[in-house]
């Protein structure tokens, strides 16, 4: 097998995929298509029932799956057994090979790309393909035009910079990349595509950490991925009761939820659940109403895929007016209360119920 | 019980200091703090020593400057230090600074916890902590906010997506810390008695705080650095305008200001409670 592969790590459970692994296929289809390359699937499970038809149908040449009992759910060292011999039993390395930056993903990936000493770029919001030449003679070895690399994108450390990041020197190129940023695939039954088993051999420390239990407590968690309006406040509330007031603005909404960035978490003034952007989580709802945020690239990656954007903040030469749709220039806790007073107002706009209006929540 | 606990000295993102007019940062320039992530890995160590006996090792690589995270280590109860600085490490990558960091592990020997942080906020990468248990060959407990040893086993609770996971495996292994573990207590006032006595005595001090090159610690220069990562930075780009030009409203009084962004029904009506 001498093709050039993609190859997309698929994170499933009980045999379901995640919503991640259609949007790995997603972005890995299109690099396959410029380099002319196949997309390839591998899912380990304990038992795989039709999801190679799924993986298939989003865009999926073809599929490894490794199936066996101790595979059931992710453990770092035999999900790395599988992967590992997967990747060394092939003639030429995948060019490519991308996985979530899940808490499984930025578990497996680096032991991964640590094994076969080779790149690897953390929570990339960005894929591409492009040429590179590698000019600088500090090492002579690296010297060279490479046409096809893996333009691996992500915010960097400076407040607003994205980092180009590449390793066209060694197969695979790899990558994690965040959830919720690549869009999937329409599943299309017509495609087709072949099914590989992958022989599974474990040595005995892969399997010395056991999982006890497992718990997904969904009541707890903050519903901002479903939200139509998000409501989020920054570092510019200026202090914890600032968020009751985001509260009051986000009940002015019909499916709305509260976001915060960074900052504010880190002050303590909200749960990290509410959090938006590169190290939190990443939302495209109808509206996002950032109040008193500043617009760093990291909390930005998390938003502005946003329909709309409506920006309040005091300082006009904040990043945040650069990117958002609409901005309100002003202090937050005078332009908020009279936002609110007037979508309450416009949702029973004769002027005998103004009074009454003001006080129902 | 021998404890490992990795950290690392990061630019201070939050004082503006260093921070160029394009975005990038000028480390000469840029305040430098412990990375706040760490200090959870310091305190799981900590904890680690305090329930179990034994030792804690703080371990980091950097520029001479580094070794102030180590004397903060120390204030807070760390036993002793090293302090890899090698300019032969200008520009390592995630698997360049695993390797180092591996070779500095084996040459402070045998270990029972390697405690990480779960990843910096300049790197941001999260990569080394696994990359150095893939050199040690030893299991992880990545995302971990809760742990015991029982027996010479860790039982720890680690974090997963909308939940929470209770793993068991034997010691050594390699632990990096997420940000919901418990917080980094004060620093002691018996530790911040023996920095000061490390600060007046050079003898005692290179004793507690050994600073090792890659000579030292026995790395291959090759595999460090420029030369051992396999990844570059290519090019940084300013961040531009996406949505294309942002609608202002300013400069006019509150009611009439809010009016306007009514008006022009920057709030789809559909999306408003009846
Ligand atoms: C590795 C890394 C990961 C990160 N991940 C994230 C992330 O996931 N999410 C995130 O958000 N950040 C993240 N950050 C932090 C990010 O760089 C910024 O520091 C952060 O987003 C700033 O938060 P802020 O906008 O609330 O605060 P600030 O930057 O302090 O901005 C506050 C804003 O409020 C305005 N303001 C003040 N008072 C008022 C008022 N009364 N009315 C109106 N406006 C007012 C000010 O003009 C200012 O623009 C990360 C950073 C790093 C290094
Ligand atoms: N230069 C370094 N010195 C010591 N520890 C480090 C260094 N770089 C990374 N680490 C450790 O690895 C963790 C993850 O870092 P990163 O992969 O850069 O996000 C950090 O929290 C530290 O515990």
């Amino acid at each position: 097998m001498s093709t050039k592969q993609v190859l997309v790590f698929v994170e499933q459970a009980d045999g379901c995929a995640r919503p991640v692994a259609f949007e790995l296929l997603g972005a890995g289809r299109i690099l396959a298509d410029k380099l002319g390359a196949e997309l390839a699937a591998f899912v380990a499970c304990a038992s795989a029932g039709d999801l190679s038809g799924t993986l298939i149908a989003h865009g999926a040449d073809r599929v490894y799956v490794a199936e066996h009992p101790e595979l059931a759910a992710y453990r770092t060292l035999p999900y790395r057994r599988v992967l590992i011999d997967l990747i060394a039993a092939m003639e030429t390395p995948p060019h490519i090979v991308l996985l979530g930056s899940t808490t499984t993903g930025r578990d497996l990936a680096p032991r991964i790309a640590a094994y076969f000493e080779t790149g690897l770029t953390a929570d990339c919001t960005e894929l591409d393909i492009g040429p590179y030449e590698h000019t600088n003679s500090q090492d002579p070895s690296k010297v060279g035009l490479y046409p096809d690399c893996l333009y691996a994108i992500r915010p960097s450390f400076g407040e607003s910079l994205k980092a180009r990041i590449l390793g066209p020197w060694k197969n695979p190129q790899m990558a994690t990349v965040r959830p919720g940023v690549m869009a999937p695939l329409a599943p299309d039954a017509a495609r087709t595509g072949t099914v590989h088993s992958v022989a599974v051999h474990f040595e005995e420390t892969d399997l010395q950490l056991v999982v006890a239990e497992t718990l997904r407590s969904m009541g707890e968690q903050v519903e901002l991925q479903g939200a139509e309006v998000i409501v989020s406040g920054g570092y510019g509330l200026g202090n914890p009761e600032g968020f009751s007031l985001m509260y009051q603005l986000a009940a002015c909404f019909e499916n709305s939820a509260v976001g915060s960035s960074r900052k504010a978490v880190d002050a303590g003034w909200i749960a990290h659940a509410h959090q938006v952007g590169q190290t939190g989580k990443t939302v495209r709802p109808k509206l996002y109403i950032a109040c008193g945020i500043s617009g760093a690239i990291q909390h930005r990656v998390g938003m502005d895929k946003s329909a709309t954007i409506v920006a309040i903040n005091k300082d006009l030469n904040a990043p945040i007016f650069k990117f958002a749709h609409h901005g309100i220039v002003g202090d937050l806790y005078q332009v908020i209360p009279e936002l609110i007073r007037q979508l309450k107002l416009q949702k029973t706009p004769t002027p005998d119920t103004r009074n009454v209006a003001t006080h129902s929540l | 019980m021998k404890i490992f606990v990795l950290i690392k000295q990061v630019p201070d993102q939050g004082a503006k200091a260093g921070i160029n007019p394009d975005g990038t940062i000028d480390r000469a320039k840029a305040k430098r703090m412990l990375n706040p992530f760490d200090r959870y890995a310091l305190e799981a160590a900590l904890h680690a020593r305090r329930l179990y006996g034994g030792t804690v090792t703080a371990i980091s690589m950097g520029p001479p400057p580094a070794i102030e995270i180590l004397y903060e280590a120390i204030a807070h109860g760390v036993d002793q230090a090293i302090l890899l600085s090698d300019r032969r490490l200008a520009a390592s990558d995630t698997l360049a600074t695993a390797y180092a960091l591996y070779c500095t592990v084996r040459y402070a020997g045998a270990f029972d916890l390697v405690f990480c942080g779960l990843q910096t906020t300049d790197g941001d990468t999260a990569q080394v902590g696994p990359q150095l248990a893939e050199r040690l060959q030893v299991p992880q407990i990545t995302y971990c906010e809760k742990f015991e040893i029982d027996h010479s086993e860790i039982v720890a609770r680690r974090v997963i997506e909308g939940g929470s996971q209770t793993v068991r495996c034997p010691l050594p292994a390699v632990v990096t810390v997420a940000n919901s573990a418990p917080r980094l207590a004060y620093k002691t006032l018996r530790g911040a008695r023996r920095v000061q006595q490390l600060q007046r005595d050079e003898a005692e001090r290179s004793r507690v705080i050994r600073t090792v090159n890659l000579d030292d610690i026995g790395a291959d220069p090759v595999r460090c650095g420029l030369k051992g990562s396999p990844t570059i930075v290519a090019a940084t780009e300013k961040v531009g305008e996406i949505g294309g030009n942002c609608t202002l409203y300013q400069g006019k009084p509150l009611q009439q200001l809010v009016d306007d962004v009514l008006a022009a029904q920057v709030i789809a009506p559909e999306l408003v409670k009846r």
